[in-house]
């Protein structure tokens, strides 16, 4: 196991709607390490999002520590998060949310622009599969390219910490397993930590760790000796 | 609901329905005060020279005998004769260091019906005879006067008292100026007084039973020109000096174009803003009708008919033009007071009471609404040919393209990423696009065109003092004197270090059927007080056989150089004959319209001895000369400006008592004067400025607004990839500035254009207006268009900054 990523203690997120306070995470405990592949399963509303979308950076815990290598960001302001954002972590979305007017290769090359260590663009197209839909549009590209395109603008910043929300939402089977496949690669390849959210138990057989979140708290983790390789999962 | 709805929506987007809400009030606000202050000064015009039986021509004469005036009556077309004495007189005030002169014009006390009467707005009726007068208002008020203070002026080469019985306004002096040199009325030092026509021949017995000035009406129905053409002839014997209709009387004109330029800016101003706005409000609804597209799709398939769909995001550009439409015209009535008082301080007309407000208040809140209604109309009448199933899909996914201009390597290699998406944004939304390209333009061009009439305005006065006449004082007759005996003496005084004569001659200019009534000016070939320049500064030297006219005159006669002329003149040795002169060269000339020639060449061809009719002279002790008379007039040096005070002082001193001394008058006087008058005029140039700077601002800010509604979510992905701020907020101010440096670029020939239509419509006899953009005017245009676009820039930026990426990016676009 590699040295630890993300330490996470007690983590808590509430909403306040008005009257109503909603309590999306009710003291979540989690820790993520180097190069291991972590799904976090759970049913819909459970608060998977918003624990994700915590440790990414892209908000932040009403309550609770979070640590990125020993680094607080539980207080961290938000210039601070933006360089965390932009060293660190690399996202994936259900749904792509790549740049409409720009090309298959200038979307990576956006995140290219900003990284401090970043890798090159064209290897990485080649390793999705698309070099020769690069100079394409997304409006061109059907939603398994444009989340092949996504992964590889995740990447393109050489991120220590994959984060994605239900990457394979609305693709179909091939597509997914694809998608998959590249995650896994990148996690064992690289030595990279990956976490994909999902609330189809069967994407979690090809994880290292699976945690189980139910109503805001951690329901159990489970630890997989011998994890499924991607081509063998289906649903 | 769908209020609740709508006031959601609209709070969401304060900020631009805010500025939307500001144009349209700003709109208002001018239309309606502007049109209630012109109708107001159109009616009081109207019903002024009604009651006063304001004259429809006027003509100036050497002298005719009265009786023969009043024998004129009988001449087809004209109705009422008035034959009037004038005179210019200085009044001696003990305490004061300026030149003060009255206009003294005769008033036909023995008419019942008089023409060209003037009304007494306090005091008693004059006495036939008597030593009384009526002084014109406001310099009544100006100098504290008095009923009964009694008036020392010097009139027939004799000192003289006189009663001050009332003050009175006349339709002929609504804007009094002394000379055509002036722009605006100085009541400090030049007034018009009416008196009995009996006490202006015991005055002026020269005079005596004759009149130098008719005023006349017409009878119904009758064109000037007709009589023009039956009465010249008649009064060419008495020395006809200029005859002209009631359109080329200078107060009239002037008053007149003052209404016509408000009448202009009631409608064009408030239809810029109100343009403006409707254009923001119609994208903005488009962009709201577009995103709400899967809710319209919901509200049909509940079964909402589309009037009410329709209805429901009227009612969006409704609020908006009515609540604009209430608070513009409510403080369009309120601004309209000062404006009329501050018209009414510039224009002596009677006030009259009559109230406009009302009727422009509902029509500019009506107007409001009804092009609020068309923006509203095509901005969502997309939404009724969405059908329910098909408004629930999502639109058509947003397609890339590379524009044309990245064909261009060079072009494409120099962008960065964030520009390429500026730039294929920009391509995309055309009609976006060229409504922030026109709005820059616009707000640019009308900062330019301000600043550059301030400066023109700075130009058209000073010019003359700084580069054109450069003396420090001018002594003025009361007729034509001999020449060389009276520079002889005026050069003896111990203070006097500069002497150069000026001949003023009033002529009849004519080629083929044009003619025109100016004044000839005569100066020394080599004047260093009386420079005339051409177009481009250049000194030109008067002619002792050509004429040099000005454009506008030469225009006017349609004259080109070397053309013939023929001369007339009441000074001619035999005024009824007429002189043939060349145009020796055109110049420009801002303020006026006059000839030169050499003084000797204007003996010569006057057929008269060596004389002149004012005289120019330096007091100080330091030179004051072309090169440096900017300076000398700005300089601080209080010694010498004393000096020349203390000196000027002392002239005046000597020759108060002087039956041939008109008066002193001196040019730093002349300078302050103008410059303390020019102030209030300054406020005007920021009101235009603001009105560009908040077109700019509105159109950046509803602009970066709608970019971010609509690209929320591209913006949210930037984010998250870890940009800063800034470095997503920078896709959308590269487009603002790609496309504002081209519309500020475009902005400059728009105000050329626009400058060359004020030019033509502003310049008149009186003063030319050069088409001319100041290199500081371009600058202060490209500035404060920039400036207000980095503002508006800021504001926006605070919302990509407060963008909640984790809510943009939860939902399917
Ligand atoms: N902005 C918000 N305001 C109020 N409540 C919120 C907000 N965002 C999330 N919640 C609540 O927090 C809880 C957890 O939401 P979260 O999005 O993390 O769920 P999830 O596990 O990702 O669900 P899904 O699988 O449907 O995406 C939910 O009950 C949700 O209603
Ligand atoms: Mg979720």
């Amino acid at each position: 196991m590699g040295s630890e990523l993300i330490e996470a203690c007690n983590i808590k997120k509430r909403y306040q709607m008005g009257e109503v306070t909603v309590h999306a995470l009710r003291g979540v405990d989690f820790t993520l390490y180097d190069g291991e592949l972590v799904v976090i399963l759970g049913h819909s509303g459970s608060g998977k999002s918003t624990l994700v979308n915590i440790v990414g950076g892209m908000d932040q815990a009403s309550e609770g520590e979070l640590y990125f290598r020993d680094r607080p960001l539980h207080n961290a302001s938000e210039n601070e998060l933006t360089a965390y954002r932009r060293s660190e972590v690399g996202f994936i979305f259900q749904f792509y949310n790549l740049m409409p007017n720009l090309t298959a290769y200038e979307n990576v090359h956006l995140a290219v622009q900003i990284a401090t260590d970043p890798l090159d663009v064209d290897p990485l197209l080649e390793q999705v599969g698309l070099i020769d839909r690069k100079e394409h549009f997304p409006s061109q590209l059907s939603g398994g390219e444009q989340q092949r395109v996504a992964i590889a603008r995740a990447l393109a910043k050489n991120p220590r910490l994959l984060l994605c929300d239900e990457p394979t939402g609305s693709l179909d089977l091939p597509a997914g397993k694809q998608i998959l496949k590249l995650l896994r690669d990148f996690c064992s390849h690289y030595n990279k930590a990956v976490v994909i959210i999902t609330h189809n138990t069967n994407i979690s057989y090809m994880a290292d760790r699976v945690i189980h979140l139910k109503d805001g708290l951690v329901e159990g983790v489970k630890e997989n000796s011998e994890p499924l390789s991607p081509e063998k999962v289906s649903w | 609901m769908l209020f609740r709805k709508m006031y959601r929506d609209i709070w969401s987007n304060k900020g631009s329905y805010l500025a939307c809400l500001v144009l349209v009030v700003l709109g208002l606000t001018t239309y309606t005060s502007f049109s209630i202050s012109s109708d107001n000064l159109e009616l009081s015009k109207e019903i002024f020279y009604r009651e006063q039986n304001f004259a429809d021509g006027f003509a100036e004469l050497t002298a005719m005998p009265y009786r023969d005036a009043e024998g004129l009556a009988q001449i087809e077309g004209i109705d009422q004769v008035s034959g009037r004495v004038t005179r210019e007189v200085r009044v001696l005030y003990p305490e004061s260091d300026i030149g003060i002169y009255l206009k003294f014009v005769s008033l036909e006390l023995d008419n019942p019906d008089r023409v060209n009467d003037a009304r007494l707005l306090e005091g008693n009726e004059l006495r036939q005879g008597e030593f009384e007068v009526w002084v014109d208002n406001q310099f009544y008020d100006v100098h504290g006067l008095e009923l009964g203070y009694v008036l020392e002026i010097l009139a027939g080469e004799k000192a003289r008292e006189i009663t001050v019985e009332g003050y009175a306004m006349s339709p002929e002096f609504t804007y009094p100026l002394r000379t055509e040199a002036e722009i605006y009325p100085n009541p400090e030092q030049f007034g018009i007084a009416f008196t009995s026509r009996e006490t202006m021949w015991n005055f002026f017995p020269d005079l005596q039973g004759r009149v130098n000035n008719l005023a006349f009406t017409l009878e119904e129905g009758t064109d000037f020109d007709e009589v023009k053409d039956r009465l010249e002839p008649e009064l060419e014997a008495y020395g006809l000096i200029n005859l002209y209709s009631r359109d080329n009387q200078t107060s009239h004109l002037i008053l007149s174009e003052e209404i016509a330029q408000l009448q202009r800016m009631a409608f064009a101003v408030p239809l810029m803003f109100l343009v403006i706005a409707a254009l923001i409000l119609y994208i903005m609804l488009k962009r709201l009708v577009e995103q709400q597209r899967g809710q319209i799709g919901i509200l049909k398939a509940f079964g909402y008919s589309n009037r009410e769909i329709m209805l429901h995001y009227l009612t969006y550009s409704i609020t908006v033009g009515f609540i604009g439409g209430l608070l513009g015209g409510t403080a369009g009535i309120y601004l309209s007071r000062p404006l009329n008082w501050l018209l009414l301080e510039f224009f002596h007309v009677p006030e009259i009471d009559v109230d406009f407000s009302l009727y422009y208040f509902v029509l500019g809140v009506l107007i409001s609404l009804g092009i609020f209604l068309a923006a509203g109309y095509q901005g969502c009448k997309y939404a009724l040919k969405l059908k329910p199933a098909e408004a629930m899909r999502p639109p058509a996914p947003v397609s890339g393209r590379k524009t044309v201009l990245e064909k261009i390597r060079l072009f494409s290699s120099m962008l960065t990423i964030q520009g390429k998406m500026a730039v294929r944004n920009l391509a995309r939304n055309r009609s976006r696009t060229a409504f922030l390209f026109i709005g820059v333009t616009l707000s640019c061009a009308v900062v330019v065109v301000t600043w550059s009439l301030n400066d023109l305005v700075d130009k058209l006065v000073f010019y003359r003092f700084e580069e054109v006449e450069v003396y420090h004082a001018r002594v003025n007759f009361t007729e034509p004197v001999s020449r060389q005996p009276v520079e002889r003496e005026l050069a003896e005084h111990a203070e006097v270090t500069g002497v150069e004569p000026l001949a003023e001659v009033p002529v009849r200019l004519s080629h083929a059927w044009r003619e025109e009534s100016v004044v000839l000016l005569g100066i020394l070939k080599d004047s260093s007080m009386y420079i005339i320049r051409d177009a481009a500064g250049r000194r030109i030297e008067p002619s002792e056989q050509g004429i040099i006219l000005s454009e506008r005159l030469a225009e006017k006669l349609s004259v080109e150089e070397g053309t013939s002329l023929k001369l007339a003149s009441p000074y001619l040795r035999d005024n009824e004959d007429e002189q043939t002169v060349e145009v020796y060269r055109v110049i420009p000339q801002y303020l006026g319209m006059n000839a030169y020639m050499e003084i000797t060449g204007v003996e010569a061809i006057l057929q008269q001895g060596k004389f002149a009719t004012s005289f120019m002279v330096n007091v100080g002790d330091e030179r004051i000369n072309p090169g440096n008379a900017e300076d000398y007039w700005d300089t601080n040096d209080f010694r010498e400006k004393d000096l020349v005070r203390a000196n000027i002082a002392g002239l005046r001193d000597y020759y108060r008592e002087s039956d041939l001394v008109a008066g002193v008058d001196g040019t730093e006087e002349q300078i302050r004067e103008t410059r303390e008058l020019m102030e209030t005029f300054g406020m005007v140039i920021y009101l235009y400025v603001l009105i560009g700077v908040v077109i700019a601002f509105s159109i950046i800010y509803s602009s970066s607004f709608i970019i971010l509604s609509e690209r929320n979510r591209e913006l949210a992905s930037m984010k998250v990839l870890g940009m800063t701020s800034r470095e997503v907020f920078s896709v959308i101010t590269f487009e603002q500035w790609f496309i504002s440096f081209f519309a500020v670029l475009a902005g400059l020939p728009l105000a050329q254009a626009m400058m060359e239509g004020f030019s033509r419509e502003l310049s008149t006899d009186l003063y030319t207006i050069p088409a001319e953009l100041s290199a500081q005017a371009l600058l202060m245009g490209a500035l404060i268009t920039a400036i207000s676009i980095w503002i508006a820039q800021r504001f926006a930026l605070r919302k990509v900054e407060r963008l909640d990426l984790v809510e943009v990016l939860k939902t399917r676009e």
